[in-house]
């Protein structure tokens, strides 16, 4: 028995061996084939496993279905190269560093995740590789890295959207913060919410945090309830934003709730039921309110290719990469320096809105949609454009 | 079949390490490794490193602590606020402005790091104290708590640390050579270490506690000179993985880390230096090697396709294939021997050569 064991298993090995040889043998045929001369290589920098697989995935989907639609640019094939950073910091220096140095990608697309993104930005600085984020909304991102570029509005915008929203369309001029104080973008939201809201001349009442994975926020609640607010901001994770407002239900209170864009995942409503109904979110994209007509190309595509209705992210994958598509259109090359001259003057009509970057490497967005819980479902609201 | 003698050894063990030596001198040229595959070897030191930390109080003082990531966040951001530059430090605290005392914190590498392993060995002074005492599963789930308590200081200190925000722009000085050498220093340490008096106390606390103590020895006192220790190895770590990777989080250091930590201390087995430098190239080399799976890849006749994650599956089963041979891990708690390669060498030559003779020694 033990022999047979030890047999199956070096049977396994081998035939791993023998897959390596052949996909190993593949992948280099391919690249020596192709060489650098007509194949264009584009680096997808996601997290396609563990805890941000989720939102890595929809991005995926975004840059594959761009793609599919624009597969040639200069006269030479594109090719996507994915390299997964498993959610994890050192992983995620480790696949920049293959994409780039190993796999010599022309340019990288990338991360969800703002700390995925931090940890590939410093290889891809020293390689001089242009890397376009989708979705990472933390200002340290493009920080005194010239190569990081980001097609999403970033925090300190989205802050003032709520703000703006809170106090001019629903009155409110008292607000309570429940804020998740472990996620740098829920502090990040926090701190521009607060700073706006005030400017305003609106004022906090309370502020109080909590930590991910928390299950019972009744402390945090009693706390906010106890000032009267008109309502309660709470960025943060989607789960306890969930469990927080069913909470608030069971006490009675039918105070607003209003949070950023990363509420806007079905488990938002799956988990919170009822009690989530008319909380207000911020988000980049809305199927119902197409901006131009790339969002409406956008929404059409992807109907027909996943069939269900696109998420924002699976939007700011697809802007990344068109950006990316009509910058080496633009530069004619894909020599970084080249691309990035480009960036600077181009503006590119992106499913989310109309794309172009200030000199940080940030694009310059006007526009937020707003959304409501209705029905167990997100409502569009409005279209917010701030000057 | 006899086994190799003492001198052939020792020649074989010099020659080797003049071998790494000279492909070291040459990976940190730029000559025998790429940039990517430099870098798996740093992390590979790096993990090495944090895996002797841990097997230095689980394998070798037997208490079964947890806290590694805690300790390796200490070390990580003391390094770091100290080699960030002071304007790159300020631009990079936008939730709240920077502590100016930190912000004008700066030393050099090899300073900021050792600084990163005493603030470890610090902190392992006063959770050791009421912590020590515990045995068994009640350390580890105490230690564990600790580690998270030290991440959720880490979280909230926000004008210090900069909170759930992390910092970036960390300079990474900590090339091969750094990690490779740094390494290599805590490897000679330890098994020096183990040589003395107090490498036989802490054995013999792992071994038996009762008799330990009978025979005159502290063990409270030795227990904490191990935990501190293993502290300080730990920060060391975390400080050179601070600055290979280049950008820190305190969500890094939750406590999976200690868990990966753990992996490879069993893997190479527990109470074996060699087996965790092993044990810590095999687990990052071969995640990196595994991953023409995740891209799809022909299967004999058949292409698999494209499934990410794929390779994490393959790893896994990998490592059960391992604990399941080897129960004790590769190295047991024994070091690696030039007779482990030679033996097995001999007796298949001496098989093939005297097959029927071979089969009486066996019984014999």
């Amino acid at each position: 028995m033990k022999k047979a064991i030890s047999l199956a298993l070096a049977l396994t090995l081998a035939v791993s061996f023998a897959a390596c040889g052949g996909g190993g043998g593949g992948g280099n045929s391919q690249g020596g084939g192709g060489s650098e001369s007509d194949v264009i290589k584009i680096g997808v920098f996601e997290p396609l496993t563990g805890g941000n697989a989720g939102g890595g995935e929809l991005e995926v989907r975004g840059i594959e279905l761009a793609h599919e639609k624009y597969g040639e640019v200069l006269g030479k094939k594109i090719e996507l190269v994915k390299a997964d950073n498993k959610s994890d910091a050192v992983e995620a220096s480790v696949a920049a560093s293959r994409l780039v140095e190993s796999e010599k990608v022309d340019i990288v697309i990338g991360s969800w995740g703002s700390t995925l993104s931090n940890a590939g930005g410093p290889i891809f600085k020293e390689n001089k590789i242009v890397c376009m984020g989708a979705s990472c909304t933390n200002p340290n991102v493009t920080n005194s890295n010239e190569y990081y570029y980001r097609v999403c509005f970033i925090d300190p915008f989205q802050g003032t959207v709520l703000a703006n929203y809170a106090f001019n369309d629903l009155g409110a001029k008292n607000v309570a913060i429940i804020f998740e104080s472990s996620n740098d973008y829920a502090v990040g939201l926090k701190n521009f919410f607060e700073e706006a809201f005030k400017e305003l001349g609106g004022t906090i009442s309370s502020t109080s945090t909590y930590q991910l994975d928390d299950t019972d926020f009744s402390s945090q609640l009693q706390a906010a309830l106890a000032n009267n607010p008109d309502c309660i901001f709470a960025p943060g994770n989607f789960t306890e934003a969930a469990l927080m407002m069913q909470q608030a239900r069971q006490t009675g209170s039918d105070i607003q709730f209003l949070g950023g864009d990363t509420f806007e995942v079905p488990e938002l409503i799956t988990i919170g039921g009822d009690a989530v109904e008319g909380c207000a979110i911020t988000s980049f994209f809305d199927p119902a309110a197409p901006i131009n007509d790339t969002t409406t190309e956008f929404i059409e595509a992807y109907r027909a290719k996943y069939n269900e209705e696109p998420a924002a992210f699976a939007a700011l994958g697809y802007d990344a990469y068109v950006t990316v598509y009509k910058a080496i259109e633009a530069a004619g090359s894909v020599d970084s320096d080249a691309i990035r001259d480009a960036l600077s003057t181009i503006v590119v009509p992106g499913a989310t809105g109309n794309i172009r970057f200030n000199d940080k490497g940030d694009a310059i967005i006007n526009l937020a949609v707003l959304k409501v819980v209705k029905d167990g479902k997100f409502e569009y609201l409005s279209t917010v454009t701030i000057d | 079949m006899k086994d190799l003698s003492k001198n052939a050894s020792r020649i074989l063990t010099a020659v080797a390490l003049a071998g790494f030596a000279v492909f070291l001198w040459l990976a940190y040229k730029g000559i025998a490794l790429g940039p990517y595959e430099a870098r798996i070897v740093r992390l590979s030191g790096i993990y090495a490193i944090a895996a002797l930390s841990m097997n230095l109080i689980n394998g070798f003082t037997g208490q079964f602590s947890l806290g590694q990531a805690g300790f390796m966040a200490l070390g990580a951001y003391t390094t770091s606020l100290l080699v960030i530059p002071p304007e790159a430090k300020e631009s990079l605290y936008w939730v709240e402005p920077i502590n100016p005392f930190v912000r004008n914190l700066q030393a050099p590498f090899l300073v900021a790091l050792i600084a990163g392993g005493l603030m470890a060995s610090f902190f392992a002074f006063f959770i050791g104290f009421p912590v020590l005492r515990l045995k068994g599963d009640y350390l580890a789930i105490a230690t564990l708590g600790f580690s998270e308590i030290i991440r959720i200081f880490i979280t909230n200190l926000i004008p210090i640390t900069n909170g759930p925000v992390g910092l970036k722009n960390i300079p990474s000085t900590a090339n091969i050579l750094w990690t490779s050498l740094s390494c290599a220093a805590i490897v000679v340490l330890l098994l020096r270490l183990m040589k003395t008096s107090y490498g036989r106390t802490f054995k013999a606390i792992r071994d038996d506690e009762v008799a330990a103590e009978a025979m005159g020895i502290s063990l409270f006192k030795h227990k904490l000179m191990s935990f501190l220790l293993s502290a300080f190895i730990a920060g060391i770590s975390g400080g050179l993985l601070a600055s290979v990777v280049g950008a820190i989080t305190p969500a890094y250091f939750r406590f999976t880390l200690a868990y990966e930590i753990l992996l490879i201390v069993v893997l190479g087995g527990q109470g074996s230096i060699t087996g965790s430098v092993v044990g810590a190239i095999i687990l990052s080399v071969s995640k990196e090697w595994l991953r023409f799976l995740d891209s799809g890849f022909n299967l004999l006749f058949f292409r698999v396709p494209e499934i990410a994650g794929l390779r994490m599956l393959v790893f896994s089963l990998l490592l059960m294939a391992i604990i399941l041979f080897y129960r004790r891990g590769l190295f047991g708690s024994r070091e690696f021997s030039w007779n482990s390669i030679y033996r097995p060498i001999a007796f298949l030559i001496n098989k093939i050569r005297k097959p029927k003779k071979e089969a009486g020694d066996d019984s014999a």
